[in-house]
């Protein structure tokens, strides 16, 4: 059986502070990729150049699946399903990893070059983008390896679901990525 | 199972207007109603993902003690 960390009831007392925190981060995260949105139509219009478009699709169906298995995750750890969280951990931490191939792939077989301007926008849009899935994995991870050592319980999981919300801002913004990159013009 | 069951609902809703999004972007020719169609788009998706995966009304909520 689950016994509550040290801290539990700290923790318990401060959780709306947190929350609030966190989704302040957010909004500062959402201030950088709104301006990154904002250059990509202010220096291409809705021009854009040839995309993988089934990649494209394929990529963004995996990140939205791994916002499911993190929701399944969060779920069965508020419900103390230890066993259930875990591989809702695991699938999720997989599904980034393939997310993070599939835009390393396309970056291997972009048909246009960083010196252009839509070059220049699509790999820094992606490559932040990728770079904040890559440190959610990591927290992912980290968290992960917190649970298998029993330290969350159905009353006691703020980091669990800090890391499943920041996996989930990270999925919002490939929402509107996806269709700015891929399917406008 | 009951406690995962909004998830996967959700995730069905998110795989339809993905796939919509797709087909809509593919097929109509005019610029504005695409790209208000797509932004409609987006924005439909963050609200679900926003409201049923990250509770983001319980940052107005006290906690039960």
């Amino acid at each position: 059986m689950a016994v509550a960390a040290p801290g539990y009831g700290a923790t318990q007392a401060r959780l709306p502070m947190l929350r609030a925190g966190l989704w302040l981060f957010f909004f500062s995260e959402s201030i950088l990729f709104g301006l990154l949105l904002t250059t990509r139509f202010y220096l291409l219009g809705i021009d854009r150049e040839h995309v993988d478009q089934l990649l494209g699709l394929g990529i963004t169906s995996i990140l939205l699946l791994s916002s499911v298995t993190a929701f399944t995750a969060e779920t069965a750890i508020e419900h103390n399903r230890q066993g259930i969280a875990r591989w809702g951990l695991i699938a999720t931490i997989v599904l980034g990893l393939i997310f993070t191939v599939g835009v390393g792939f396309e970056w291997a077989t972009a048909e246009f070059s960083r010196e252009e301007a839509f070059g220049s926008v699509f790999f820094t849009m992606t490559g932040i983008h990728a770079t904040h899935v890559i440190s959610g994995i990591g927290i992912l991870i980290l968290v992960l390896a917190q649970q298998m050592r029993g330290k969350y319980s159905g009353e006691n999981h703020w980091p669990l679901s800090g890391a499943v919300m920041y996996w989930h801002f990270v999925d919002i913004v490939w929402v509107f990525f996806y269709p700015a990159l891929y399917l406008v013009s | 199972m009951d406690i995962f069951k909004i998830g996967w609902t959700v995730a069905a809703i998110l795989a339809v207007i993905t796939v919509v999004e797709y087909i809509f972007a593919v097929n109509v020719a005019n610029d504005t109603v695409r790209f208000l169609g797509l932004a409609g788009a987006g924005v439909g998706k963050a609200v679900l993902i926003g409201y049923f995966f990250m509770h983001i009304s319980r940052v107005w909520r006290a906690e039960a003690h």
